[in-house]
């Protein structure tokens, strides 16, 4: 991934986190805000039920007084306090009172809490309500939520209780209005919100005595857990319902406890407020936010690519002058502008270039001098060995000459056949001198190295067990199934040739010669180690550099040239050696050497060397 | 007892008081006799049916004031038809050839369709003579100073329970459900004291053997009885939507079965037409919907003798359940008529309730009536009025 793809992405990724993190912080806030705005509308609604609870309360205590004041109660108190009265005369009469005074419940009671008359329920006359006439002060208890029995059931009301006393003898008026839906219809609610109210008469959850503003309510069962929730512990809850898989037929539902005189759970009212709304709302913020967060991701990834061409482009300039630097052309000039970090990196770098064309320079000069002197050191070397026999040579002719005239044919003869000789030796010098002077382009064709190691070897053979000479044993470890490549098979047969000599200069007293290819990713590999004594760090270091040698005899160019034809081929070469163990030769060549092979420093070394030799001649 | 003991005073005193004066003063004629009445009667002709029991019984009335009982096809009863719109009045003028003379007063005007409430009002305002009152009103009546007339208790008031249903098949629910019934109550709240708890199918006064049945509650029997029944089954009590005191009674017997742990509930029955009803006079109620476990029904005598009422009763319960209604010896001997209805009694298919009397209201100018006995039809051609007609009466004279 490139340094600008990088950028873009990790501007990206911080835009869209910080775009995703306000999104939903918005989010977050709003659906704080609807829900508190729910919650205060709950509450309003709980406290106007409330507040109408204690109205009603109030409401049904003074008409339960108002009933107890009567004339009519005060006699009925005043006759059924003597002795023997006939309360049968009085049984009918709650349900006319309970008419006139609008209530629902009321029933006469008599001292020993026997229902005197009911209006709810006049057939229960005689039956008696005992907690009527336990002690408590009703007026101080005021109005209180009971559960009452009535022909069709049990029923929820309101209640309160109102005394006359006569003498020792207590009537008891008892009056009340029914908790249902006319009670619900009642309140005033807000749109969107609505109240349920359940009749805890049964210790189970009854879906009928869930009911609502038109009587019992739909999908009560689906409510039947709030309920138990309260039957289990009363007390103030919140609780959400999803009525469908649709967000917005959401409701919360606010459940406040209805307790009795005992502080018994007698009902439980449900204010349930619908989030359709608050879900629309909702969903438009969402949509709005998304629709914002797209185009705010579209602007930002232009910009993000935008600025991370711009962030990129010096350090792009700077890779492609790296590249230029190495591959060879150390001219590189990367165009930097700017005071930052990236413009002081360009300025060094073209610093750097610059540094190393000069070293370059004075590297090459230096090598230059150095080149020269060890070719004429080689030369003067070379050139002496025949020089002195040649020198001895013409001397004894010129001395058998002017001392033994009658020798002088013989010695002339003797002369001319070692002066030849000699010369034939400064000949094949000068010759390998020039043949290095000379390597050919290779030809490339289709080669099997194995073929080639083989010949090689098979070349050798006689000198390997040679008469006079400690043996050499050949190992071949050739792998079978390896690529042909594309070579010229006789700058390969002379480099192996080369390393061969090598190795078996190496090996004075014998040993063993080991050959192993390879191939590994496409390339050849051709391992040659022999176990001879071996090099320094410091030779194997110099081991390629033309002209230099290790051998009393040698031209130093042996290795030079294997070099060179490894590197024609666009191959590698290494050496590994330890003294006293052997020395290792690793070369990989390529299965196609590149088209024009990359050889620049040797190449642009040998134009070096032309141009060295050219300043050299017109010096 | 104490209402009784007025009504008994009251009726002595007014046996007194107009022994005395039908002896002293002679009979006036003339006069309007005002009755209202509550059912909706159709005019004598066409003859159409009865649609109500009440209906019937009150055509039956006044169809043997029309018609001579001897001849009802000729139409010489001691009063004729002068004006009917049916569902609103009716007036009957006095027939002058009577076979059995000229009735005391020239005409009689029928409100029908009256309220007991109106009623009761009317005759409190002397805007009525003579009126049906029902018997839970009875002491309310006599409260408002309104002269009070009072039948035999010749009305029974029973529970039944029609055959078929699984729920009451077996012997111990009926029984439970009998024995949690307290009569007493029912006697003194809501009849207000004006009526006898019933035990057996005939009252005291006609067979002498009533009080040989029982009739207190028994609430740890029934309790017992419903503990033994293995699955207890709901009942559900029917009774008449039209009948304010069979509702009472109703709801009664529901508070006592579940005191008694009886699971039973009751429900109003919706009118039924009583094509038939007019062809069994006297008797009441269609037969029960099979949707009831029980329902209330009120029987009434056909005649004061114990024999030809209690066969009578049978015959129509015998329509109703599963009991006995097989004709009683000619003569039954009080025995007979003792085990007939103990047979019955024990079956607890049948469970009389309370007896009733028929209650009537009577202005303060009305002489010489008698509530009718069980049999007997209203007895308007011997009334006759006293005291100066009020003033809606004479703007209504020609």
């Amino acid at each position: 991934m490139t340094f600008r793809a990088k950028l873009f992405w990790i501007f990206t990724f911080a835009m869209l986190l910080s775009v995703g993190l306000i999104a939903a912080g918005v989010i977050l806030v709003t659906r704080e805000a609807f829900e508190e705005l729910n919650q205060q509308h709950s509450d309003a609604l709980v406290q106007q039920f409330q507040r109408e609870f204690e109205r009603r309360g109030q409401e049904i205590v003074n008409r339960v007084q108002g009933i107890a004041d009567a004339e009519a109660t005060v006699r009925m108190a005043i006759d059924l306090s003597r002795p023997k009265s006939d309360v049968s005369i009085y049984v009918n009469d709650a349900s006319g009172v309970s008419r006139a005074h609008q209530l629902d419940i009321l029933d006469f009671v008599g001292n020993d809490g026997s229902i005197i008359s009911s209006a709810e329920w006049p057939a229960r006359f005689g039956y008696k309500l005992d907690w009527v006439i336990q002690p408590e002060d009703w007026v101080a208890r005021g109005a209180f939520l009971m559960k009452t029995e009535t022909p069709d059931g049990s029923a929820l009301v309101l209640v309160s209780v109102a005394s006359v006393r006569v003498g020792d003898n207590n009537l008891f008026v008892v009056g009340g209005r029914r908790l249902g839906k006319e009670f619900l219809a009642s309140l005033v609610l807000p749109a969107g919100m609505r109240a349920l109210l359940y009749l805890n008469l049964d210790p189970t959850f009854q879906p009928a005595d869930l009911l609502d503003a038109s009587g019992p309510a739909n999908d009560a069962e689906r409510l039947a857990p709030i309920i138990q929730k309260e039957q289990q512990q009363p007390g103030q809850q919140t609780s959400r319902i999803n009525w469908t898989s649709d967000p917005a037929s959401a409701e919360f539902f606010h459940a406040l406890p209805l307790l009795g005189r005992q502080k018994e759970l007698l009902g439980v009212l449900l204010v349930g407020n619908s989030q359709r709304e608050a879900a629309i709302l909702e969903s438009r913020i969402i949509w709005l936010a998304l629709a914002v967060t797209g185009i705010g991701l579209l602007i930002g990834l232009l910009l993000s690519w935008w600025g991370a061409a711009r962030v990129t482009r010096p350090v792009r300039r700077l890779a492609a002058g790296a590249r230029e630097v190495a591959g060879g052309n150390w001219n590189a000039h990367v165009d930097v502008r700017g005071g930052g970090e990236i413009g002081q990196l360009g300025r060094a770098f073209n610093q750097m270039t610059q540094q190393l064309i000069e070293q370059r320079e004075r590297l090459l000069q230096a090598e230059r001098v150095a080149a020269w002197r060890e070719v004429a050191r080689r030369l003067a070397h070379e050139l002496k060995n025949p020089l002195f026999p040649l020198q001895t040579t013409v001397e004894n002719c010129q001395r058998a000459k002017e001392q033994n005239p009658e020798l002088f044919e013989e010695v002339f003869r003797e002369s001319t056949g070692i002066l030849l000789s000699e010369i034939e030796n400064l000949k094949a010098i000068v010759s390998r001198f020039s043949d290095f002077s000379k390597m050919p382009q290779p030809e490339l064709a289709a080669v099997n190295l194995n073929d080639v190691v083989r010949n090689v070897v098979k070349l050798f053979e006689a000198q390997f067990g040679a008469v006079g000479r400690p043996p050499i044993t050949p190992e071949l470890h050739l792998e079978e199934e390896l690529p042909a490549i594309q070579a010229d098979s006789t700058l390969l047969h002379r480099a192996l040739e080369n390393l061969i000599l090598n190795a078996m200069d190496a090996m004075p007293a014998g040993g063993v010669l080991m050959l192993r290819t390879s191939h590994k990713d496409g390339n050849v590999q051709l391992e040659i180690s022999d176990t001879g004594t071996g090099l320094t760090p410091e030779e194997c270091d110099r081991l390629f550099t033309p002209y230099y040698s290790t051998k009393q005899h040698g031209t130093g160019l042996g290795l030079a040239i294997v070099q060179s034809v490894v590197s024609d081929h666009g191959g590698r070469i290494s050496v590994e050696s330890e003294t006293g163990v052997g020395t290792s030769f690793h070369i990989e060549l390529p299965a196609q050497p590149p088209r024009r092979p990359q050889t620049f420093p040797i190449t642009y070394e040998k134009q070096k060397v032309k141009e060295a030799e050219k300043e050299t001649k017109e010096a | 007892m104490k209402l009784r003991l007025c009504l008994c005073l009251a009726a002595i005193s007014l046996a007194l008081a107009t022994v005395p004066a039908e002896t002293a003063r002679r009979p006036r004629y003339g006069g309007v006799l005002r009755l209202e009445i509550g059912a909706l009667v159709n005019p004598p002709y066409p003859a159409l049916p009865a649609t109500t029991p009440k209906q019937a019984a009150a055509k039956e009335q006044i169809d043997a004031l029309i018609y001579d009982s001897r001849n009802r096809e000729g139409g010489s009863g001691p009063f004729q038809v002068a004006e009917w719109e049916p569902g609103k009045h009716a007036t009957l003028s006095a027939n002058e050839k009577a076979p059995g003379g000229r009735p005391y007063v020239d005409s009689i005007q029928i409100q029908m369709g009256r309220s007991p409430r109106e009623m009761l009002l009317d005759l409190e305002l002397s805007k009525a003579d003579l009126a049906e009152i029902p018997v839970e009103q009875a002491r309310q009546a006599a409260d408002r100073s309104v002269r009070v007339s009072m039948s035999q208790p010749d009305e029974l008031l029973a529970l039944v329970f029609p055959p078929g249903r699984a729920a009451t098949e077996d012997a111990r629910v009926r029984e439970a459900l009998a024995q949690s019934i307290d009569r007493d109550s029912v006697v003194n709240f809501i009849l207000q004291k004006t009526s006898e708890a019933a035990g057996g199918l005939l009252p005291q006064w006609s067979s002498g053997t009533a009080f040989l049945f029982p009739t207190a509650a028994d609430s740890a029997r029934a309790k017992e009885l419903w503990a033994q029944i293995a699955a207890s089954p709901k009942l559900v009590l029917g009774y008449d939507s039209g009948d304010p005191l069979e509702q009472s009674v109703a709801e009664r017997i529901v508070v006592n079965a579940r005191e008694s742990g009886i699971s039973l509930a009751a429900q109003a029955i919706p009118p039924a037409p009583a094509a038939g009803a007019a062809a069994t006079p006297a008797t009441a109620t269609a037969t029960p919907p099979a949707a009831f476990d029980a329902r209330l029904i009120r029987l009434s005598m056909t005649s004061p003798l114990p024999r030809p009422a209690l066969t009578s009763l049978l015959t129509t319960l015998g329509g109703m359940t599963t009991i006995d209604a097989s004709p009683l010896p000619d003569p039954a001997t009080p025995e007979d008529i003792y085990n007939r209805q103990r047979a019955v009694v024990s079956s607890f298919r049948v469970v009389p309730l309370v007896w009733l009397p028929h209650v009537y209201g009577l202005s303060q100018r009305v002489r010489n009536w008698k509530a009718p006995g069980p049999g007997e039809t209203w007895p308007l051609a011997d009334v006759w009025l006293d005291g100066p007609p009020d003033a809606a009466s004479e703007k209504e004279k020609p």
